[in-house]
Parts: structure tokens; C-alpha cells; sequence
């Protein structure tokens, strides 16, 4: 079986058509299923994502993704892998664009992740054949079409001379949507993303800013945002004092057991133990030695 | 005329007993010869004797002189039969009689004194062991042997001085007993615990480590102060009870470490090879095993600083000693057994480049980079590290700031006496079982002394769950909540005790960037 839509193919997207130098032909993997273009978003950023930026992917995405969006990245790894991770688990669909022909997995190791994306009705999508090993010009070529198969592009974390910000160049070029997701000034991934907010890109907050530009309707229809098994109402009531002020304290900016320790007063020791067990809770979880607030 | 003389090789920490036999023959040409096995220091010892006795104003026999060291088959290495050999010879001559139950080591200067001889306090443990009663020895080396109750040790400072005592036999004043007992030694650290800005979590993983002779390894970036942190560890470490002691003063000993005049170790081996160091080095061998860095930091702290710079094949061999406590090096002439009981501490960067995850500035490294530097650690290796934890990296200014606000932090002297308390409730828990720390224990200890409660089983499998930690982390989990749990004078592991022990569980390597 011939896995390749060309040009002249009624299947083939009919929005990625539209731009200055569409791929003759596409190769892909999974099945092909027209729906799966109607109604697409390209979520790119870094690949050296920080953990803020792999927290909001997850959110952002899953929201997205399970309105029905179908979530298009380029499979590297980083904010890319997350957002086609975050989508996948949201029961959503995803299209991942190889830099480089569709039969070899790059990178490599994310080679579960690639599978996945088939198993779940996901595509695998290239305009090299079958072997075409990924070099560096082939990266910005795989940019625009990340862009055009997409009415609108989100740019999560971007360095100032990120990759993502030419996939935003083509969806700029392509009159499409753009939206950049807002992060901390301090942080050098967000230079990039600043610099795009700066020149007119869209700042999105919450699923709902991504979500009213595909008219859907806002709050009805969706299905309601899983919990996380934790008891609902008050939670901060059931929880000892200690816990209490580490919610507090974690409730303003993520924070290691060190810095808690200097905030709270009290002993490395007693932080740990009352970390260890919430983390079992499920209210707080960790990340590159800080603790975040789960998001309930 | 033959003499027989009594004295002792080293193999490793074994010591076998020698019979020098010097045989001074009336007929024949005039010779000197050594038989049985010498080897080339031995073999050497004809000259040092030879010329020692004549440098002493003793006349040297122009006879037919015969050295058999039996049994005859057993390899003899170092220098301790020069002072035998000319014993044997100055009998011969001068017809005196030799003290009974005697054993007699050293080795030879050329003017005729005695030079600091390596494993005196093997030989005293062997006439310990063996019964015997009187052992001479160089001076340099009597404070060595002179700790075993019940061994006379007799300095002896040059040939002639013996002769005299063997020609008059003028009482001879034994070295005075050294008692090891009570060692209240403190070592003043290079840093005290209180000079560390923030690393609370840190020091207090280095207070479990040294409490319950956990391994512990820290990943942090430049500057975050893991060195610091491992420099101010001898100063929380326990002294050595009397028996540690004797064990890391055999090591010591047998390789010839003890300085002259030297006497027992009292203070914990703290050694820190650099990452060039080989397999050989770090473990130990030669065609006539030495003992390695791991046996020299037998009962006291291997720090390993650089641990992924380290070659991952000299790391591996870590392992074995880890898990046994003991390694047992064979070369084709010799097979030894050294003890290498110790804490590893071990510190690295996160990344080649260091920065990884560093607030302020980028980390250089390709993702191939990052993953290439920690496969250098192997899982297995890992699994053996008991308490794992990441430095966040220092703000000073932000520290000075707390400092002043006056956030209080613990002394090395304090957090020594929470540390020596911990060990003593160890020790006394593990009277019968021959090991010290709960590190030590295996899993029949652990089902033996660590009874955990319906509610502490409940959280360890949660959280084994959870986290998704191997069988054997399993086990270092319950060890780690003992060892706190002792710092804490409590009796059982409680939930709470559990619950902190979590928080140094593997983790780093596992990871995904």
C-alpha cells in the first residue's frame, strides 16, 4: 500500500493548498480521514521547555484537544512531544510533520510516542519519502507545512532564535491565526514569545482564547475536565496547618524543599515528610526539584 | 649450631607464623644464603644483615651461614626478616639463649638500628591469637602493635641494644598499653555545618548518611556547594568505637600506611581519589593485592567528587563492595580479603556543561550530550545509593538576607551528638548480628528489627506504586525511615518517618528531560 496523497488529490488539505509552495505530494502513516484537517492548531515551542512551559502546554492542549482540535506538531522533543503527549491523553487527535521521511523515528527514543499517535488515530505526516534522513534545512521546510495545515499557530516558549518563531513566520505569512502563550520576563524562553506578542501575535490565557476562534461554543458541549480523585469542596480545610501554609506558599510561585524550609521555618525534615505524603495526596507534585500546586 | 627464631609474614590481613632457621656451620667455605621462598626484599635482607651487625662492632661470622624460612613453600614478602635473620645469627655466635614465646619483626638499617617495619599490629594480634607472649619490634612501630592487652612489646632501637639484653638479660621495659577504648577524638572539619548557606535538605541527608552509614549521592550546578557540603561531613562523622578502629588500623597497617611512631587510627577515613584514578586504584590489587581506596575508606566516607567523569567500567566494580561490605581480590600467587565497609558520597554536575535547569544561565548541551553523561551511571550502580538528592542552586544574596533575619542553622557539634546517639541505639540493636549501621542490615535484618506498621506498609507500597521504585530501593526505603526514625529516638518506623525517607528515594536519573 502506497501511503501518499498528491497535489491533485481530493483528500489532500485543502488549507495547506492555499500556500505559496505547497509539497507536491504528502507521505503519511495511519489512516487517513479527512476530518482530521477540519479543524487543526499547531502548538510548537522549545525544545529545552522549562517546567512552566510543559505545565501550560498540558493544560492549554488538553482542552483544546478534547474540544475536538486536532493538535498539529513536529515530533521533536520538548514543548512539541507535550503537546502531542497532552493531546493523546486528552482522547484527542494529533498530526505529527517529520523533518525527515516518515519511516524513521527521530528522535529516536520517542519511538512509544510515535506509535501512539498511530494507535489513536493520529497521522505521521512527511513530504520526504520513506528514509529521507532529517538534515538541517529540512526543519524550516517542515515548519511550513506545521503552519499550513493549521488555521491558527500557538507558540508556547520560544529562545530568540527558536525554530518556532519561523513556523510563526509562515503562519503569519499564511494569514493565519497566531497566539503566543504569555511566560515570566526573567526567563530566556520567553524572549521569543514576548518578541511575538510585541509584534501583534494573539496572547492566550486559557483554552476558551483558542477555542472562540474555532466557534466553538465556549462551556456547552465539552466534556467536563477530569479530576484528579481529590476530595472536592475546601480541600485546604481538611489539611494540617503545616500543609496549609506550604499550599499557601506553593500557591504563589513553585518552590523547592529548601526555599520552603527558609519561608515556613521549619526543618528540612518536617517539610520533607509533610511533602512526601501530599505529594501522595495528590495535591502537590514535583519537577526538577520544585513543587507545584496540582492543578485541580 | 642452629637456631630456630620465631616470626611472622603478612599475606593481605592474614599473618602466618615463619620459623628462621639460621644454621652457622663450622665446616665448609664461608657463605650466607637464604632459602624458602624469599622474595627479592628478603632475598636482599643478606646484605642489610651483613653489614648491620658489622656497622654495630659485632664481628660477623666467616662461616657457613644457612637461612631457612619454613614453611618453605609459602612466599615471603617484605623487609621484617632482617631483624630474625641477625637475632638467629648473633645466637649462633655469641651463644646466648633466646627469650622463650617470642616473635621477632623488622627491618634493618645498614648502621645497624631498626627501621619502622609495615604490619606490626597484624604481628601483635597474631601472638594475640597464637598465645605468645613477648614480641619485639622496632620503636618506630611499637605504638603500632602496643594496643592489643596481654602481647608484650618490646621497642627495640638497634642490634646492639638487643644484643646487650640478650647477652645480660637486664630486664628489658615493655611499650606502654595503648587503650583504644573511649576515643573522644573530634575532628575539626574544614567547614562546619553552620558556615552552609541553605542545603537544608541537603545536610540533613548528609545527618541521615552518617547516622545510618548511608551511601549518598548529590546532582547539583556549579557552586551550589556539594563540595562544601562533603568537606564539612568528617565533622558530623562518629569516631571509631574500639573495634572500627582495629579494623581500619589492620588496612592501615598491612599497607604499610602508619606513619613511625605511629599508633591506631582513631579518625574516620575520609578519602577522596581523584576521578583518573584506575580499577586497580579504587579497588584494589597488584600481583600482591593491595588494598584500594574502597578498603582504606573501610568504616569511614569514600567521597567520589566528578562521579559521571569517573569511567564507567572503574564504577561498576563499586558495585560488588558496596553490597558485601568485603572484596576478595585473586591474582594467581595470592588471594585476599579486605574489608571495604564504607559511606559513599558521591557528587555530580547534571549535565556536562552544569547548567542544566540553572535559573540564570543556559545549559550548552545537546540532548545526546545530557543522556551520554548519565548512562555513565549504571542503574544497578544507583540502586545501591540509599539517599538521592538534587541541589537547588544558592542564591547567596538571598541567603544572607534569611541569615540575618536570623533563620537558625544547626553546628557540625550539634548535629554529632544526634549522630552518636543514632549510632548507639544501632549498635545496641545489632549486638549479635556482627554489623553496625543500619545500611548494613539484609533483608532478614529488616524483617528482624524494622516492624512496620499496618499504616507505614500502606504508604511504602503507595508509594513504591507511585513511583515506581525497584524491589531493592524497597528495602533502602525502610532502612533509610530506621535510621530517621533513630535519629528521632523512637522506637518504630512511623508514618512520618516513612514519609521523609520518600524524599531522598531514587529519582535523578529516572528523570525524562
Amino acid at each position: 500500500m502506497k501511503n501518499i496523497i498528491k497535489i491533485d488529490d481530493v483528500r489532500y488539505p485543502k488549507l495547506l493548498k492555499k500556500i505559496n509552495s505547497p509539497p507536491e505530494k504528502l507521505y503519511y502513516k495511519g489512516n487517513w480521514d479527512a476530518s482530521i484537517f477540519e479543524h487543526c492548531l499547531a502548538v510548537v515551542g522549545s525544545r529545552r521547555m522549562s517546567t512552566y512551559g510543559k505545565l501550560i502546554t498540558n493544560k492549554l492542549v488538553s482542552g483544546i484537544a478534547r474540544a475536538g482540535i486536532s493538535i498539529i506538531s513536529g515530533f521533536m522533543f520538548g514543548i512539541d512531544a507535550t503537546a502531542h503527549k497532552a493531546a493523546l491523553e486528552a482522547g484527542g487527535r494529533t498530526i505529527a510533520v517529520m523533518p525527515c521521511g516518515i519511516d524513521i523515528i527521530h528522535p529516536q527514543y520517542q519511538e512509544t510516542l510515535y506509535k501512539q499517535i498511530l494507535e489513536s488515530k493520529g497521522l505521521i505526516v512527511s513530504e520526504l519519502e520513506s528514509s529521507f534522513p532529517p538534515a538541517l534545512w529540512t526543519y524550516p521546510r517542515r515548519n511550513r507545512i506545521v503552519a499550513g495545515l493549521s488555521q491558527a499557530t500557538m507558540v508556547v516558549e520560544a529562545g530568540s532564535k527558536s525554530g518556532s518563531l519561523i513556523t510563526a513566520g509562515f503562519a503569519r505569512k499564511y494569514k493565519r491565526r497566531l497566539f503566543a502563550v504569555p511566560g515570566p520576563l526573567t526567563s530566556v524562553l520567553s524572549n521569543g514569545t514576548i518578541q511575538l506578542i510585541k509584534e501583534g501575535a494573539e496572547i492566550v490565557t486559557s483554552t476558551e482564547d483558542v477555542l472562540a476562534v474555532y466557534g466553538f461554543d465556549v462551556g456547552a458541549g465539552l466534556v467536563p475536565a477530569r479530576r484528579n480523585g481529590r476530595p472536592q469542596g475546601s480541600p485546604l480545610q481538611k489539611l494540617s496547618k503545616l500543609e496549609q501554609s506550604i499550599v499557601r506558599k506553593l500557591q504563589e510561585e513553585p518552590m523547592e524543599i529548601d526555599a520552603l524550609t527558609r519561608s515556613v521555618r521549619t526543618s528540612a525534615s518536617e517539610i520533607g515528610t509533610a511533602l512526601s505524603l501530599m505529594q501522595l495526596k495528590g495535591i502537590v507534585f514535583e519537577e526538577r526539584g520544585k513543587y507545584y500546586i496540582k492543578a485541580g | 649450631m642452629l637456631i630456630k627464631v620465631c616470626s611472622a609474614s603478612n599475606s593481605g590481613l592474614e599473618t602466618i607464623g615463619i620459623d628462621v632457621e639460621v644454621n652457622v656451620a663450622n665446616r665448609g667455605l664461608p657463605a650466607f644464603e637464604i632459602v624458602g621462598l624469599p622474595s627479592k626484599a628478603v632475598d636482599e635482607s643478606r646484605e642489610r644483615v651483613k653489614t648491620a651487625i658489622i656497622n654495630s662492632n659485632i664481628p660477623f661470622p666467616a662461616k657457613r651461614i644457612i637461612v631457612n624460612l619454613a614453611p618453605a613453600d609459602v612466599p615471603k614478602e617484605g623487609s621484617f626478616c632482617d631483624l630474625p635473620i641477625a637475632v638467629g645469627i648473633l645466637a649462633a655466635t655469641m651463644d646466648c639463649e633466646l627469650p622463650k614465646r617470642s616473635l621477632f619483626f623488622g627491618e634493618l638499617s645498614l648502621d645497624g638500628t631498626l627501621r619502622h617495619t609495615r604490619g606490626a599490629l597484624l604481628l601483635s594480634l597474631f601472638a594475640k591469637e597464637k598465645g605468645i607472649k613477648n614480641i619485639f619490634v622496632p620503636k618506630a612501630s611499637a605504638n603500632e602493635a602496643a594496643v592489643i592487652k596481654g602481647v608484650n612489646v618490646y621497642p627495640i632501637e638497634s642490634l646492639s641494644q638487643l644484643l646487650r639484653y640478650l647477652l645480660t638479660q637486664a630486664p628489658l621495659e615493655p611499650a606502654k598499653y595503648r587503650e583504644v577504648k573511649n576515643n573522644q577524638t573530634v575532628v575539626q572539619a574544614e567547614f562546619d555545618m553552620a558556615e552552609i548557606l541553605g542545603q537544608e535538605q541537603a545536610k540533613r541527608a548528609m545527618e541521615i548518611s552518617a547516622a545510618g552509614g548511608h551511601n549518598f549521592f548529590m546532582v547539583g550546578s556549579p557552586g551550589s556547594g556539594k563540595t562544601m557540603l562533603a568537606r564539612a561531613l568528617p565533622g558530623i562523622l562518629p569516631t571509631l568505637t574500639e573495634r572500627e578502629s582495629l579494623e581500619v588500623t589492620k588496612i592501615y597497617s598491612a599497607s604499610g600506611r602508619i606513619p613511625p611512631d605511629g599508633s591506631v587510627i582513631k579518625i574516620r577515613p575520609f578519602r577522596t581519589p581523584h576521578h583518573t584514578t584506575s580499577q586497580v586504584g579504587l579497588i584494589g590489587g597488584g600481583s600482591r593485592p593491595q588494598p584500594g581506596e574502597v578498603s582504606l575508606a573501610h568504616r569511614g566516607v569514600l567521597f567520589l567528587d566528578e562521579f559521571n567523569e569517573f569511567p564507567r567500567g572503574v564504577l561498576e566494580t563499586l558495585r560488588q563492595p558496596m553490597e558485601d561490605g568485603y572484596l576478595t581480590i585473586s591474582r594467581s600467587k595470592e588471594r585476599v580479603r579486605y574489608p571495604s565497609q564504607f559511606i559513599l558520597v558521591a557528587s555530580a554536575n547534571p549535565c556536562p556543561c552544569g547548567y542544566l535547569y540553572h535559573p540564570k544561565k543556559p545549559c550548552l548541551c545537546t540532548q545526546r550530550e545530557i543522556e551520554k553523561y548519565k548512562k555513565r551511571i549504571s542503574g544497578p550502580l544507583l540502586d545501591r545509593i540509599d539517599l538521592q538528592i538534587e541541589l537547588p542552586v544558592v542564591d547567596v544574596k538571598e541567603l544572607s538576607e534569611d541569615e540575618r533575619l536570623g533563620s537558625t542553622s544547626t553546628s557540625s557539634a550539634e548535629i554529632r551528638a544526634r549522630i552518636v546517639r543514632a549510632r548507639q541505639v544501632q549498635k545496641n540493636r545489632f549486638k549479635e548480628n556482627g554489623i553496625y549501621t543500619n545500611a548494613e542490615m539484609r533483608n532478614v535484618h529488616i524483617k528482624k528489627y524494622c516492624c512496620l506498621s499496618k499504616e507505614v506498609k500502606q504508604l511504602l507500597l503507595q508509594a513504591a506504586m507511585a513511583f515506581q521504585v525497584s524491589a531493592r530501593s524497597y528495602f533502602k526505603m525502610i532502612k533509610v525511615a530506621q535510621t530517621i526514625a533513630d535519629l528521632e529516638g523512637s522506637k518504630n518506623i512511623s508514618v512520618s518517618h516513612m514519609a521523609e525517607a520518600l524524599q531522598y528515594r531514587p529519582k535523578i536519573q529516572v528523570r525524562e528531560i
